[in-house]
Parts: C-alpha cells; structure tokens; sequence
C-alpha cells in the first residue's frame, strides 16, 4: 500500500464523479429518446414498428462497440451550423449508453403505462425504481471509456496500476476500487429498495384510503 | 635514354594511365566539372531565353534557388518573422551556397511539398519527407538521404521498457495511418488512437496515455524542454525511413546530379552533422553516414549509386489481396451509384485481411466460450449458493457481491492480470481471461437468479427440505428468463474483451484503420456484425427460454 501515490484517492474520487456525470448524461438522453420511443410505440402502425424495430436494434448493440463506432464515425472538426459538434470523450462515452438507456426506458416506460391503464398506479410507479437501477447499471458501464483515453475512476486505478510491480499491489488497488464502486452500487440498490418500500405504503395508504 | 628522360616518360604513362580515373573518383571534382559546364551554358548569349532549358542551367540564369520548406516542424523548420530556422532550412542554405545560388525559402507542408515541384514552384524540396518506393515515381530523391528519422516509443523513466516484448498486452498512443502502426500490432501491443501527432505529449503529461509511438524527428523537440525530459525517455527506436531532398522528375538530371554530389560531400566532410548540432537534432544517423561516405569504396563520383553505400527506399506498400482489384471496382460502383464513399481496407491487402479473418473467427470463439462460461458458473453458483452449507454458501455470496460491485472492466483488467501471472501472455490467453470473466459477471448473476427461483419452490413445498436434482431443474426452469437475459448480456459484452488484448473483430479493426483508410465504413460493418451477432443470440436464447418454461409446465 505505501507504493500507491498519496493523491491516487482523491484521483479516484474525481474520476468517480465523471463515471456519474456520463452516466447522468446517458439516462437524461435515455429518458428523451426512449419516451419518444414509447410514444411512437403507443401510436401502432407503421410508426410503431419502426419504433419496435429501432428499440430491438438499440437493444442488440454493445455499448463498447457503439463508443468506438461513435469516436470514429463523428470528424474531430465535425460542426452544425458553424458550431464544433465533435463530442469529446466523456460525451462519446455517454451516447454510447443512450442505446442501451433509451430502449430500457421504452421497455419499462411502456409497461409503466400498461399498468397504468390495468389500474394499477403502483406498478406503474415501479418504473421510478427501475429508472434508478438503470442509473447504477449506466455508471457501472460507463468505466468503458477507459478505452477512449477518459480520466474515468477505473482508468485512474488502471493508471496506478501500471507503476505496481507486484500482481499482489494491483490487487490491493484493485480491490480499493472495487470497495469504492461497490459502496456507490450498494448504496444505489439501497436507495432502489426504499423508493420501492415508499411507493408501496403509498399504494396501500391510497387503497385505505 | 637519360635516366631523367626515362623517369619523364615513366611519370607521363602514369599520369595518362591515372588521370582520367582520379577525374571520374573524386565526386568535388565531378561537382566542379559538373557546375562549370552549366555555368558555361547559361553564359551563351540567349541561351536562358530557350524552351526545354535543363534545371541547373536555368538555376545560372537567375542565380537562385526556390527551396520548400515547411514553417511548423520544430527543430527542423519553423518560421519567427521574417527569420527561418531549423535544420532543413540551413542544409537548404547550404546546399545554395554550395552550387553559388542564392536560396528563396518557400513554405511547404506535408500536402503540397510534392505537388509544387511537379508544378514548377519550386526546384528543390527539403520538408521531412520519408523516401519510399511509392514516391520514387513523383519525385526524383537525392541520393546519400540527408536525414533519416525512426518511430520512437516515448514513456515514463519510471517504466522499464527496453524491446518488443516489454510492450506487449500494453496500450501505445498513435497516430491514425502512421506506416509503423502495422509493426506495433504485430507485437501484441494495443493502440490507442489520435487524429494528430501534436497532442501526443499532452496525453503522455495528463497520463491518458502511458506510452506513445512517433517520429524521433517529432519528439526531439519536446525533449529539448527539461521539464518533459525529467519526466519522459526514449524507450526503443524502430520502423527508420530515411529523409531525402527532391526535385521534379523532369528537366532535373544535372541538377539532381550536382546535388547528389553535394550530399555525399556533407555527409563526407560532416557538414550534416555539423548543422544538425547546431540545431539540436539527433546526430546517430549522420555520424554513421560519415563513416559510410569516408570509405574509399563510397567516396566516388559514383558512390551515391552504389547499392552497398545508398539507403534503399523504404518499401511502404502493403501486399494486395487476390481479390483486391474487385472490391476497389464495388467500390467505385458503389459511389458512381449511390453516393456513398465506401472503403472496405480489411479486403484490400493481405495484412488486414487476415487480421479480419482472425477477428472473426476469435469473435466467435468469444460469444460460444462467453455463454458456455456464463451457463457453467450460472449452474455451478445457483447450486452452491442453495446449499445448505454454511461454508459453501457465504463464499459464493461473498463472491457475488464482489462481482456485482465490480466495473466491468475492471473485472477483465482483474482477470487478464491473474492469467499472466500464470501463463505467458497470447492471444488464447487473452481471449480465455475475458471468456472466465464475462462468465464469471454474467453467471453470478443467473446463479443468485437460480438460488431465488430454489428458494421460492421450497418456500411452495411449505419448508426447506434438501435440495434434489428434480428441484434444481425446475428452478433452473423457473429463472429462464433471467438466465437468457444474462446470456445475452454476456454476448454483448464480448467485445470489450479487445480492452485486455483479446484479438477480436473490434481490436483487429482498430489495427486495420490505423495503418489503412475507411475508417466509417469499417466501423460501421463492425456495429453491423456485433449487432447481428447478439441478434442470433436472442433468438437461440429465445428457443431455449421456450424450451426451460415448456419444462417447468410438464414438470
């Protein structure tokens, strides 16, 4: 442990921080394009196909293969009306979630309104829960830009990694890392169960009612 | 005959049998002869008012020299005010004051320093430029090189990197279409990819990249700063192209020829070295070419075309595939009718075929191993976790948690380190760390999925009677769908295993595109292929859901 450098912690953190910030950015895309995607759905028709067609695609790609699809289809000096489009790293790493957020949003978006429409306003709250879970998913995902070159958490415990000599330090540091994500994961699914438990004293409170 | 008279004759059949030979040996005596006559020619009343003029003629007429050089290559030419420096911009000096013309600097970049020769804008470019076998059909290069520059791998002082195998299974910073990236990926190293050479030394400050691949040309002047110095050293040189003037193909053969002199006399005298002293650039070249041009074999009129005394030029053309001609043909119908600008350069050239070829086949390999793995460790943790041992069951569920709270590539970056610890690194072990790891992340997962769907039927059967092979079936049965939903994230996974240096379509690609073009088109087939590959997968998972429910109901 005395080989880890003494700023590796705080290091971590900030990288921590941008792992949320990307994740943030995923789910906020997710959310507007998957809605769009339910509605689409909702409307039927041809519409609706091609909605159930592009949530099946966005499903069935990886977000590892999108990121770099993105990075290399995207000019470094690409502009839209004179202004720089280019997305810089953390950016590209977040689009490449938004597939993956967007047809988990279209998939539980939907079965929210269909239990809307059962009557069952509980299970259609569900869908705040599962939001939530999809929010700790995206950051767990979102160490995939380690591979850009993002000064993400896991690249900060990659970077420190490479000056261990011993596989037993990289362990050490491995498992620091391990401890930080996995508090923040815990900590998530923690949060996840009271929502959950909140929304159903709710439901019951509102029955009795 | 006198012995004074007999010694005269004797001195005069020497003089007669050695003369010519001496003329044609000394290449300061070829320069002289070579630049009096064109001054002579140039002297003829109306002779620069003729058409067809030969080059060095012509250069006597105006007495000046149009020499490109490039204004943003630090340490070799850069441009403050109205002042040039740099080591191309004094060897140009040099050479004009040698042939007595008095030199006007034009600029030049990467892009234009052939076209303008060829247009008549200038007579001679000295611009960083490689010699290899493809330009020798643009330009005419002067012969002994001036220069010659290798990819170095720059990283911290603190790495001990001293050869190829210290790189491998290691990221290296490129840049895109670099001639020496091929060379890298044949290592087993990784790439990590840029658009430009200049934020390089950026990456390697903010550590995003911990090793970089550039021209030692490039870096010699960021290790002119001490601070970058302090931090960073060469680690290994490779991949050397010699530099070389260049005049136009046409009209230039006495002018190419006075300048081949020349060089050879600089590289003989060190008048290289002495001006790439003083403009700081590496001297290791120009110190052996000073050897080489001392030797009484190369110090000829001749010698710039002795084979055993002139670099050859680099061989930078890939070879092509059979099918080569056929696929640039699709792609030229491709853009005649609809448009698109296809490039397809896994096709074109057999280096990038087979590591296409290879890409595929280790994808595969990767999606079969990465859902067997997945359904192995799913049933084997299900079991364990249901078991009613105290000491078989914590372990499992300790290891599940840890699994869950890991990123999953950290998880990979866990599983590689392990591996190569036990095994000496190769691609198989590559590929079967990311396998044990995505089974490991994904059948932890259906595992615990498995335990909840046991836990349930006992809870059904009004106890916790002991678990039977007929009951774990029908748990097995039960949690179908999330066993089917965490194969098919497993097949998704597969292609983040390119970060650990499994040689997968994803990473065979990155190669491809560093040394070759195309690079939408190849990533968008990449998108294409995974995409139809999980596609497959769902489909087969969809089967095999089917069939676990089918069982749970005739259960």
């Amino acid at each position: 442990m005395s080989r880890v450098s003494p700023d590796f912690l705080p290091q971590l953190l900030a990288g921590m921080v941008v792992n949320f910030e990307i994740a943030a950015i995923a789910l906020l895309v997710g959310l507007a394009v998957g809605g769009l995607l339910t509605w689409a759905k909702l409307v039927g028709g041809v519409v609706g196909a091609i909605a159930v067609t592009l949530i099946g695609l966005m499903r069935a790609a990886p977000t590892f293969v999108v990121m770099f699809f993105l990075l290399n289809i995207i000019p470094s000096d690409a502009t839209l009306f004179g202004v720089n489009v280019a997305p810089s790293g953390v950016m590209t790493v977040a689009l490449s979630l938004v597939p993956y957020a967007a047809a988990y949003v279209a998939d539980n978006g939907s079965e929210a309104l269909k239990q809307l429409r059962d009557g069952s306003p509980l299970g259609a709250l569900l869908f705040l829960p599962n939001v939530t879970r999809a929010y700790f998913v995206l950051v767990m995902s979102s160490s995939a830009g380690a591979a850009i070159g993002v000064s993400e958490g896991i690249a900060v415990i990659l970077r420190e990694a490479e000056r261990m000599p011993t596989l037993g330090d990289k362990m050490v540091l491995f498992a620091i890392g391990i401890v930080c994500f996995g508090i923040t994961l815990q900590a998530g699914f923690a949060l996840m169960r009271l929502l959950q438990h909140r929304l159903g004293r709710l439901a019951l409170r509102s029955r009795q009612g | 005959m006198s012995i004074r008279r007999g010694l005269f004759v004797f001195l005069a059949w020497l003089v007669l049998l050695v003369a010519p030979v001496v003329q044609a040996e000394t290449p300061d005596a070829a320069l002289t002869t070579l630049l009096t006559e064109a001054r002579a020619a140039a002297a003829v009343p109306g002779a620069c008012s003729q058409s067809g003029l030969d080059r060095l003629v012509r250069l006597y007429c105006t007495g000046k020299i149009r020499i490109g050089v490039r204004e943003y290559y630090p340490l070799f030419g850069t441009r403050e005010g109205r002042e040039r420096l740099g080591y191309d911009v004094d060897v140009g000096r040099a050479m004009a004051e040698r042939l007595g013309l008095t030199p006007e600097f034009t600029r030049v970049n990467a892009a234009s320093r052939i076209p303008l020769l060829a247009d008549d804008k200038i007579d001679l470019t000295i611009a960083t430029m490689g010699h290899n076998a493809q330009r020798d059909s643009q330009v005419r290069f002067i012969r002994p090189h001036y220069y010659q520059s290798e990819t170095t791998i720059v990283g911290p002082k603190s790495l001990d990197i001293k050869d190829w195998p210290d790189v491998s299974n290691r990221t290296i910073c490129v840049t895109i279409g670099n001639g020496s990236n091929a060379q890298i990926v044949s290592h087993n190293a990784r790439l990590m990819l840029f658009d430009e050479a200049g934020v390089l030394p950026d990456r390697l400050r903010d550590e995003v990249c911990t090793l970089a691949a550039q021209d030692d040309s490039f870096f010699a002047y960021y290790f002119t700063d001490p601070a970058f110095t302090a931090r960073f050293d060469q680690k290994f040189g490779f991949a050397q192209v010699p530099w070389g003037v260049a005049v136009a193909q046409s009209g230039t053969d006495r002018l190419a020829k006075a300048l081949d002199l020349i060089s050879q006399i600089f590289h003989r005298d060190g008048e290289f070295l002495k001006i790439a002293k003083e403009n700081h650039v590496g001297t290791g070249f120009l110190e052996r070419q000073r050897i080489v041009w001392n030797r009484p074999d190369c110090n000829t009129a001749s010698g710039n075309t002795d084979p055993a005394c002139v670099l050859p030029a680099l061989t930078a053309v890939l070879e092509p595939t059979p099918f080569a001609g056929r696929v640039a043909a699709f792609e030229a119908w491709m853009e005649q009718h609809t448009g698109i600008a296809l490039q397809l350069p896994m096709f074109k050239t057999m280096p990038a075929w087979q590591l296409f070829k290879a890409g595929i086949i280790n994808s595969l390999i990767l999606v079969v191993g990465a859902l067997a793995a997945t359904l192995i460790f799913a049933l084997a943790l299900g079991a364990v976790q249901s078991s009613r041992s105290f000491v078989l069951r914590w372990p499992a569920r300790l290891l599940i948690v840890v699994l869950q709270s890991s990123p999953v590539v950290l998880t990979l970056v866990i599983s590689a380190a392990v591996a190569h610890a036990l095994f000496p690194y190769s691609s198989a072990v590559a590929i079967g760390a990311a396998i044990v790891a995505l089974g490991l992340m994904n059948g932890s997962n259906a595992g615990q999925a498995i335990a909840e769907a046991l836990h349930s039927l006992r809870t059904e059967r009004g106890g916790p009677p002991a678990p039977t092979t007929e009951l774990y079936g029908r748990a097995v049965s039960r949690s179908a769908t999330q066993i089917v939903s965490f194969l098919i994230n497993a097949a998704k996974g597969t292609p983040i295993a390119s970060f650990i240096g499994a040689p997968e379509l994803l990473s065979a690609l990155t190669d491809i595109t560093s040394f070759a073009s195309g690079r939408a088109s190849t990533y968008s087939l990449l998108l294409v292929f995974y995409i139809a590959v999980v596609i497959v997968v769902v489909w087969l998972c969809g089967k095999l859901q089917i069939w676990l429910e089918r069982r749970q109901v005739t259960a």
